[in-house]
Parts: C-alpha cells; sequence; structure tokens
C-alpha cells in the first residue's frame, strides 16, 4: 500500500509543487492549508509523514506540531519542517517540541523528496 | 609525489619477487631440494604481502594472506605438494601480478571482475588450509560484548577500518529519536541509496531491565561496514536529521587515504587552514571541524591541543592525511622560489660519476707519485694542488649520494601506528637522528631489513598494555628507531621497552627444529644469534605481521650483503635493542697504507688510532708478555706478517699500528708506514671472497695492487681464539 503523506501550507504553489514531487515518487498525498485544517483532515487517519510549513494563519506550524505530539495515534510520526533562513527563534522553539527535521525554503523539489525518504519507514 | 614513488619501487620488487616465486613453482615438481624452493616462495609473498601494507593496497594483502599462509603449511609439511597445487599456486601468483599493477596503476577501487576473480581463487586455496572456525566479525565482538554497557562511541578503535577499503559507521541514537518521530530503520534503509551495507551489527547493551524500559525510547546503537563510492559529506548528509539527537562517527575506509592525500597535494588555493584544507578535500566534513574547534576551544588556554591530533583521536580522519595537509600547509606558506634549489638527477648518473671520480683518484694518485719521482718541483706543486681538488670533488660527489635516513625512518610511523591498534597496543615510535646521512644505495637496502624488524618489536617485543601494566611499565610501548656515526661506522639502533627475548624459548625451540646439540647449551648471547638462521620462530601465533620465521634471516642476509652485522642486546623484560653496524660509504675510503715484507696493505684511516716505532726492546717485552701496553691498557698484538705468512720470516716488523674498531683496540705490527691515500675499493672475486683478513683490494696509482685489511674479520678471529700473540 501507498504510504501516505500530508502536506500542511498556505500557499497553494508550494502545496502543488511538493505533492507532485511525492506523487510522481509512489506516494499517496493529503493536503490541509493549514493546522487547524490539518487537525481535522488527520483524525482517524493514518499517516506516514507530515510535510507541515511554521508560518501559516489559524493555526501555526508550532503550535500544530505541539498538538500533535499530544495525540497518541500520531506522536511517531515522523515531521518535516518549512522554514525561511530568518525563523531561528522558531525554529529553536520547533526544536524543542520535537521537529528535528527543518527543510528550508526555497528547497528544490528533490531535496524535500530526499528528505522524505530518510524519514519515511520501508 | 612520494607516495607515487614507494608504489614504483613496490612495484618493481613485487614483480621481481613474483617471477622468482614463478621460477621456484615451476621447478618445485622435479626438484630434490624443495624446503628451499618453497622456502622462496613464501618469503616471496611475506615480502609482498609486508610491503603491500606499508603503503595501504589492502586488496593485495587480503589476497596474498591466504597464500602465504598455505606456503607456511607446505614449510611446516603439513601439505603434500601436488600438482593441483602448483596449478593454483600459479594462477595466484598471476593473480598477484594482477593486483599489484592494477593498484599500483590507479587508487580507484579494483574493477569487480578482478575481485570475483580473487574470491573465486580463495575458494580454490580453501581445501589447502587448515580448517579453523572462522572469526567472529570485530565490530561484534568489540561492542556487543559484556564492557560495551558504555554506550557511547569509545575511543578510536582503527580495527574499524585499517586493512578494508569500507566506510564505518557507528551511529548511538538519542533516547527521543522515536518521540521526534525518526525511525532508525528508515536512515538505514536509506542508506542504502549509497551503497551496500557490508555488515551491520546492532548495540543493544544500553537497553535497560523490561521494568525500567521505556517504550517510547530508542536504546539502539549500531556499527555498520559500508561500501560506497560517494563521499564523506554525502554520506554524512544522510543523518543530517540526526545530527543534533545522535552520536555519528564516519571513518572512512584505509584505502581511502592516499586518495585524500593526493587531492590534498592537488588543491591550487592558499593561505588555508588546516581544517579548511581537510574540508575542502573531503577528508573531514565541515561539522566534523567545528565539533572539534569546540572541542579545542573548550580546552585551558596554555594546553590546547592541534585541532589535528583532535581530528585523529575523535577517529574522523586519518594521521597521514593531516599529515598530508600539514606538510601543504608548510609548502603554502614557502615562497616558491625554494623550488628552484634542488634538481632531480637520475640515480644511474650519479653512480657512473662516483665510479669516474673513483678512477680519477687513482690516476691522480699516480700523478703525484710519479711528479716526486721525476723531482720536478713545478710538476710536483701542480700535481698536489691537483690531488686536492680531486679530493674535494670526491667528496662533494659522495654526499651527493648521501640522503639523510628520516624519510625511510618517518615511514615506519604509518607501520607502527596501524599495526600497533590493529594488536590492541599502544606504542609510540621514537625517532632520533633523522638527519645522519646515509649513501642511498645502502637506504634502499635497509627497508627491508628495518621492517622486519620494527613489525617483530611491535608483534613480540611490545606487551599487550594489561601485562605492561602488570609488569609495573607504563602502558604506552616506545619503539625508537636512532642512527649515529660510531668509529668509522654507521649505527642503526632500533630498541623497544617491550618484554625482551626470552633465551630460555630461543632454547627450547632451538632442540625442537633441530638446530644445536641439546647437551651443549651456548652463553645466552650466542642463543640470541639463533633467531638469525631460516624458519625460526618462538611466537605462539602467526599474525598478520610477523612470527613465521621468515624475516630475520632475510634480516641478516640483506645487511651482510652491505658488509655490516647485526648485534642484539636484550634484557628479559624491560628491552631489545638490535643494532646494525654498517660501514660508511660503499666505494671510496680514506686509508692507511702500510708495507708488509714489500706488499702493501691499506687499513682504514679512521680506524687507525696511533702509530709506534718498534724498538728491539719494546719486542722483546712485548713477546715475553704476550700482549700490547696501550696507554695503560693490555691489547692484543698480532705481527700481520705472521698472519699473511710473507715469506722472509727472519726479519721483523719495525713499527706498531693501534687500530680500533667497536671499541676494540688491537696492535698490528708492520714493517712501513706510507701515510694516507684514498683509495677505491674493489671487490674480490668470487675465489677470494673466503680469504680471511682481507676486505677487498685497491689499485694504487702506479697500477699496483694493494690489499684492503678486513680489521673487524681480524679482531673477531683474535676474540675467538685463544692464542695471544
Amino acid at each position: 500500500m501507498a504510504k501516505r503523506i500530508m502536506i500542511i501550507d498556505d500557499s497553494a504553489t508550494l502545496r502543488e509543487v511538493v505533492k507532485a514531487t511525492l506523487l510522481k515518487a509512489g506516494y499517496e498525498v493529503l493536503e490541509a492549508v493549514d493546522g487547524k485544517d490539518a487537525l481535522k483532515k488527520i483524525a482517524g487517519q493514518k499517516i506516514n509523514l507530515i510535510v507541515c510549513d511554521v508560518n501559516m494563519p489559524n493555526m501555526d506550524g508550532i503550535t500544530f506540531l505541539k498538538e500533535i505530539k499530544q495525540q497518541t495515534a500520531h506522536k511517531f510520526v515522523p515531521i518535516i519542517m518549512l522554514t525561511t533562513e530568518s525563523q531561528e527563534t522558531k525554529k529553536q522553539e520547533g526544536k524543542a517540541a520535537g521537529a528535528k527535521a527543518w527543510v528550508v525554503k526555497p528547497f528544490k523539489p528533490e531535496t524535500m523528496l530526499a528528505a522524505v525518504e530518510k524519514l519515511i519507514l520501508p | 609525489m612520494e607516495l607515487e614513488s614507494v608504489r614504483n619501487t613496490f612495484l618493481i620488487e613485487a614483480n621481481e619477487l613474483l617471477v622468482e616465486m614463478e621460477k621456484a613453482l615451476l621447478e618445485l615438481e622435479g626438484s630434490d631440494d624443495k624446503a628451499e624452493l618453497i622456502n622462496v616462495m613464501f618469503r616471496g609473498a611475506h615480502t609482498i604481502k609486508g610491503s603491500a601494507g606499508l603503503i595501504g593496497l589492502d586488496r593485495v594483502v587480503h589476497f596474498t594472506h591466504k597464500v602465504e599462509s598455505v606456503l607456511e603449511r607446505l614449510r611446516q609439511n603439513e601439505l603434500k605438494i601436488s600438482e593441483g597445487l602448483i596449478g593454483v599456486m600459479l594462477n595466484c601468483k598471476d593473480h598477484i601480478a594482477e593486483l599489484v599493477q592494477l593498484s599500483c596503476a590507479s587508487e580507484e577501487e579494483l574493477p569487480a571482475a578482478i575481485i570475483t576473480a580473487g574470491d573465486l581463487l580463495h575458494d580454490a586455496l580453501a581445501p589447502y588450509l587448515a580448517i579453523t572456525p572462522p572469526p567472529a566479525p570485530k565490530s561484534a565482538n568489540a561492542t556487543t560484548g559484556a564492557p560495551a554497557l558504555d554506550c557511547g562511541i569509545g575511543p578510536y578503535n582503527a580495527d574499524a577500518s585499517v586493512g578494508s577499503s569500507s566506510w564505518h559507521i557507528s551511529l548511538r541514537f538519542g533516547r527521543d529519536v522515536l518521540r521526534d518521530g525518526m525511525d532508525p530503520l528508515s536512515f538505514i534503509n536509506y542508506l542504502k541509496r549509497y551503497g551496500e551495507i557490508e555488515y551491520l551489527t546492532t548495540l543493544y547493551a544500553c537497553l535497560p531491565d523490561i521494568e525500567d524500559m521505556n517504550p517510547e525510547s530508542c536504546y539502539l546503537g549500531f556499527e555498520i561496514t559500508f561500501r560506497s563510492d560517494f563521499t564523506k559529506q554525502e554520506i554524512e548528509d544522510v543523518f543530517e536529521f540526526l545530527r543534533e539527537s545522535c552520536v555519528i562517527r564516519i571513518i572512512p575506509p584505509h584505502s581511502a587515504a592516499p586518495t585524500y592525500m593526493s587531492l590534498i597535494d592537488e588543491l591550487t588555493e592558499d593561505s588555508w587552514r588546516l581544517g579548511e584544507i581537510l574540508v575542502k578535500s573531503g577528508a573531514i566534513t565541515q561539522r566534523e571541524l567545528d565539533e572539534a574547534l569546540r572541542k579545542q576551544q573548550g580546552e585551558p588556554e596554555r594546553e590546547k591541543p592541534c585541532i589535528g591530533d583532535i581530528l585523529v583521536k575523535e577517529g574522523v580522519v586519518h594521521r597521514e592525511v593531516v599529515e598530508a595537509a600539514v606538510d601543504k600547509q608548510a609548502k603554502l606558506r614557502k615562497p616558491a622560489s625554494e623550488e628552484g634549489k634542488t634538481i632531480r638527477v637520475d640515480a644511474v648518473k650519479l653512480d657512473h660519476l662516483i665510479n669516474l671520480v673513483g678512477e680519477l683518484v687513482i690516476s691522480s694518485g699516480g700523478i703525484r707519485q710519479h711528479a716526486n719521482m721525476v723531482k720536478d718541483s713545478a710538476l710536483s706543486k701542480s700535481s698536489m694542488l691537483m690531488s686536492r681538488l680531486v679530493n674535494d670533488i670526491r667528496e662533494i660527489a659522495m654526499k651527493m649520494r648521501m640522503v639523510p635516513i628520516a624519510a625511510t625512518f618517518n615511514r615506519f610511523q604509518r607501520l607502527v601506528h596501524d599495526s600497533s591498534r590493529e594488536m590492541g597496543k599502544n606504542i609510540e615510535l621514537v625517532i632520533e637522528g633523522g638527519e645522519t646521512e646515509l649513501d642511498r644505495t645502502m637506504i634502499e637496502k635497509l627497508t627491508d631489513p628495518l621492517t622486519h624488524i620494527v613489525r617483530n618489536s611491535v608483534d613480540h617485543g611490545i606487551e599487550p598494555p594489561q601485562e605492561r601494566l602488570a609488569a609495573g611499565k607504563p602502558a604506552k610501548g616506545t619503539i625508537t628507531l636512532d642512527a649515529y656515526h660510531d668509529s668509522g661506522s654507521i649505527i642503526i639502533a632500533i630498541s623497544d621497552d617491550g618484554r625482551g627475548l626470552n633465551a630460555e624459548k630461543i632454547w627450547q625451540k632451538a632442540i625442537k627444529v633441530g638446530m644445536v646439540d641439546p647437551d651443549k647449551r651456548p652463553p645466552d648471547k650466542d642463543l640470541y644469534k639463533l633467531i638469525f638462521e631460516p624458519g625460526f620462530s618462538t611466537a605462539e601465533a602467526v599474525t598478520n605481521l610477523s612470527g613465521r620465521g621468515v624475516g630475520m634471516d632475510v634480516v641478516r642476509r640483506n645487511i651482510e650483503v652491505m658488509r655490516g652485522f647485526v648485534q642484539i642486546d636484550t634484557v628479559q623484560g624491560q628491552s631489545t635493542t638490535m643494532l646494525i653496524h654498517l660501514p660508511l660509504t660503499l666505494s671510496i675510503i680514506d686509508g692507511f697504507m702500510v708495507g708488509i715484507r714489500g706488499a702493501f696493505y691499506i687499513i682504514p684511516l679512521d680506524m687507525v688510532v696511533k702509530c709506534f716505532i718498534l724498538t728491539e726492546e719494546r719486542r722483546m717485552m712485548i713477546e715475553s708478555r704476550g700482549y700490547f701496553d696501550f696507554r695503560g691498557k693490555v691489547i692484543p698484538y698480532i705481527d700481520l706478517a705472521g698472519v699473511f705468512n710473507t715469506n722472509g720470516g727472519a726479519r721483523h716488523s719495525d713499527n706498531i699500528v693501534v687500530v680500533q674498531y667497536a671499541g676494540q683496540s688491537v696492535a698490528f705490527a708492520v714493517d712501513r708506514l706510507f701515510g694516507d691515500v684514498q683509495v677505491v675499493i674493489k671487490t674480490l672475486g668470487k675465489v677470494y671472497k673466503e680469504v680471511e683478513g682481507i676486505a677487498g683490494a685497491t689499485i694504487l696509482g702506479d697500477g699496483t695492487v694493494a690489499m684492503i685489511l678486513d680489521v673487524p674479520g681480524i679482531i673477531k678471529t683474535v676474540k675467538n681464539s685463544t692464542i695471544n700473540v
């Protein structure tokens, strides 16, 4: 069964690029526009990996991260955080909350794919 | 690059040995003296393996080791020679030749076809090998055993990479990795894209008892042997997300060291710091450098270690790579003008020059003699001037061929470094007297014997750390290489502070092998000399390094070819010192000419201490006492006319020359003293090789032949005989 990856970002373009890359690599992709949306869509679902932006309206990535770490079903899901160079304080906060995999925007699609494949279980 | 020339030397040496091996193999079937032929093959394989190891050709070492083991069984008569075996051996010989050729030609990984061919040959050799249980993988032993409760990565253990062309990756996961959404399995899985995992050991020693275990925590570590063509940075990037929560150490394959070294050498940029050079060459990654720099910062100001030392200690880079980078740094600092100060000259041309200078010395001596005879003062004067100039030329020519021994000594740092770690020993190599200069031709011939002796010290001399501590010695053993001049000869001293030679063991072994008469035990001093006999070894186990009893006989032979000898000085439980005595030069010497009953003899000038007139009463006194009183010391007195059975016994000698060699003085009685001359040594023909007391001959300016006295030989004869002349 194909592995399922959720991409959370408020930018449709970014979602589109990442989605196309992941689909091509044989993954199933779910999309969410912000943390709140994601929490809603994730409920009751089996997810193998999450790609999550930090700056988003409604619920930002760090809050989402903290939320999901509370959920027994999803606390061990690998999470890749997307960030820009300037967000050092956010990054520290995220790291403290348990996000160790960071990809800096802008990135090349293959960088994202490599990061995913390092983290996803076979 | 220097490594290049070493490789060329090795290539030539290996090819010579392989030709010999093949010849021996082909003669083997019909021969009566099979033992010697097997010895020839064995020594060939042993030397090739040893030299290959020294310059890091691991593939050659790996393959040749098995061949050597089969030959060893033949040597011990555990195997019978069969047509099949000879066939396999011939194929092996061809394969070694191919391996040597390929490894020397390029530093790239060998083509897969060759490796497969080697494995097939190993399979073919297997029936001829003793059945031994397969060795447990080293990494498993090292880390899953009881003491592995320490969950960190232990001190750098070169075993992990020595002798392999594989990377070694040590991973210790942080407790929280699973909670962070990272599973070790995913990284191991991803690693497979970068190469082949040859061996993986899971370390679970840190796993607590079930009641203390937190199922959400990760307690695992991995030791991975990994074959890959990717760079260190690329491999490290696989674990980029683990960097903060895990301990990662990536040790490059040992075979990669020369590659890094040549990369470093080829870098064109200038004004770099050591760390930058290493990062640029790919030997270390930026992360490793940063970590080492942090460690350096943490040390107290006064005793800050060098960054290179930290990196080597951490095991992220091989020492020789750091040394190459330091060299590079030094080169960058040096102004470019230095380059024009030396030129390379073909050694053959130099040898030719020295031969011609020799002839020049002889003919200028002739002119001088002639000028004195015709009593033409102008001619005398100019011939004197010419002699002086010729003398200067001679000195310069000889110096041209002299090279400091430091380069040769330094090659052993690597050998000691690698092999001591392989043996689990802690050994430091101290080099002294590196500036001492030796004739180039001698240095070449010295490498082999030195390798054998140093290896023996590492392997048998220095004890394992526990044993050393138990004996009240520091855990770290020391091997010292030293070179110095001593009364006209050069001495190379190789000493270790190990367990010393065990006279009893040597005696027992000698009886076992049948070398000695069990009822006549010679003094210990003579027993030690037995280790120079072929096939003699008291080591209990044969290791990769030594213990097969080959070597010491080769050592002795090589030294004797150079008109030198080896002396052993050992204190059981404390130290062993091997002293290699070598003549200063091989071709031209300053001599002191004496006449004995109309014939001319030359004594090497540096051995002459003093001359006396032998008056009638003095002779009476000496003859009644049987010795000569020299500065209050009793020294042997030898009438050389008697030694050489010269006719005209009615005459008595008129002069005494006191000579000294290796701390021993002797008084020679001679007829006439002619003073110093420069002589070119001509070796005697085969027929006269065994003549006692004569080391060679020379031709004087007027064409007369003069014999060169073999003072050490005469002293030895005197010491051995009980006759007090």
